[in-house]
């Protein structure tokens, strides 16, 4: 039975940069409020910190690796159109960013490193239908139900390289 | 007066959880220590060791990025160090142009390793740092202090 792609893009807002109570990871949640789609990628505490910081208006006093990318993007005179979660592939999301120097150009990403370019250069994110299709169903959204109250809301949770847990919020069982 | 320096690897600092990127001159008569975070570490180590991951890395894709403009990596310059924090520069051509961005060194060290590009350093900088200091800090390193990078 062969499946016909769904490549319509839904706009994503990120919602917030969450711990996983189980793993040493971070976990992005991108949310569309109009359709009510939800995209969890988990990703490792440096590239979620890249997002966290862009996210809290964070200014360092160096700049960072993504810093840098959008730093020399806006040197050169590149646009970033957009970025676009393009597809998950054995739980690994793929990502397209969008530039233009005239010349419209694709360059292939993680989803953490075009989400981090694309929060600071401030193009729209998006995601295929396709996508959302394969990554959803009820047991994602039951588990971020359960997790939601905490995204955003913990201070300097991505500088600590201890793993906390958090009892209550999850069990084992759930996520497998 | 600039230096031509070159990465001869990087080694673990226990006591402050963190990496030295130890960077010398063509003749090993100047050396210059950079202390960077694990992550960085991991971006310098894994294009001295010349890793492909499956997925591209940050500075992978930086790199992407300014292939795909023909943007040309020249150089990377260490430019200056205040209050023990090291400046770099990164040179860039790029249509009919130089450009120059403020950088990390880690970051534009990262990115000259996978453009092949020379990196650079002034004078002024490695009479700064206080090699004395260093060379005794690194006599008292043990062997196991050295060793393959956890990534």
């Amino acid at each position: 039975m062969s499946v016909e792609q769904n490549t319509d893009l839904i706009p994503l807002a990120v919602l917030g940069v969450t711990e996983d109570p189980n793993t040493d990871t971070r976990i992005v949640i991108l949310r569309n409020d109009a359709t009510a789609d939800v995209l969890p990628i988990w990703m490792g505490q440096t590239e979620g910190a890249a997002i966290r910081h862009a996210l809290e208006d964070l200014v360092p006093p160096r700049p960072t690796s993504h810093d840098l990318m959008a730093s020399l993007a806006a040197h050169l005179e590149i646009t970033v159109t957009r970025v676009v979660v393009t597809d998950v592939r054995h739980n690994t999301y793929f990502a397209a960013i969008h530039l233009s120097n005239g010349v419209e150009r694709t360059v292939d990403a993680r989803p953490s490193d075009a989400i981090a370019l694309a929060l600071r250069t401030g193009c729209p994110i998006y995601v295929t239908r396709d996508v959302l299709n394969k990554s959803g169903g009820d047991n994602v959204e039951t588990w971020l139900s359960r997790i939601a109250p905490d995204v955003g809301g913990r201070p300097n949770g991505d500088t600590d390289t201890t793993p906390r847990r958090r009892t209550g919020t999850m069990n084992r069982t759930e996520r497998a | 007066m600039l230096t031509q320096m070159k990465v001869r690897g990087l080694l673990f600092d226990p006591y402050n959880n963190a990496y030295i990127v130890i960077l010398r001159d063509e003749h090993c008569a100047d050396m210059l220590p950079i202390w960077v975070g694990k992550s960085e570490a991991g971006a310098i180590s894994f294009a001295l060791e010349q890793v492909s991951p499956p997925r591209p890395t940050t500075h992978d894709l930086l790199k992407s990025i300014l292939d795909n403009v023909d943007a040309k990596v020249l150089s990377a310059v260490v430019t200056d160090l205040k209050d023990n924090t090291y400046y770099a520069k990164i040179h860039l051509w790029y249509g009919d142009s130089e450009y120059s961005v403020d950088s990390r060194p880690s970051d534009a060290i990262a990115l000259a390793l996978r453009a092949d590009a020379p990196i650079f350093t002034s004078e002024d900088v490695l009479r700064k740092q206080s090699s004395e200091e260093l060379e005794r800090w690194l006599e008292n390193l043990k062997p196991e202090d050295f060793g393959k990078l956890e990534t």
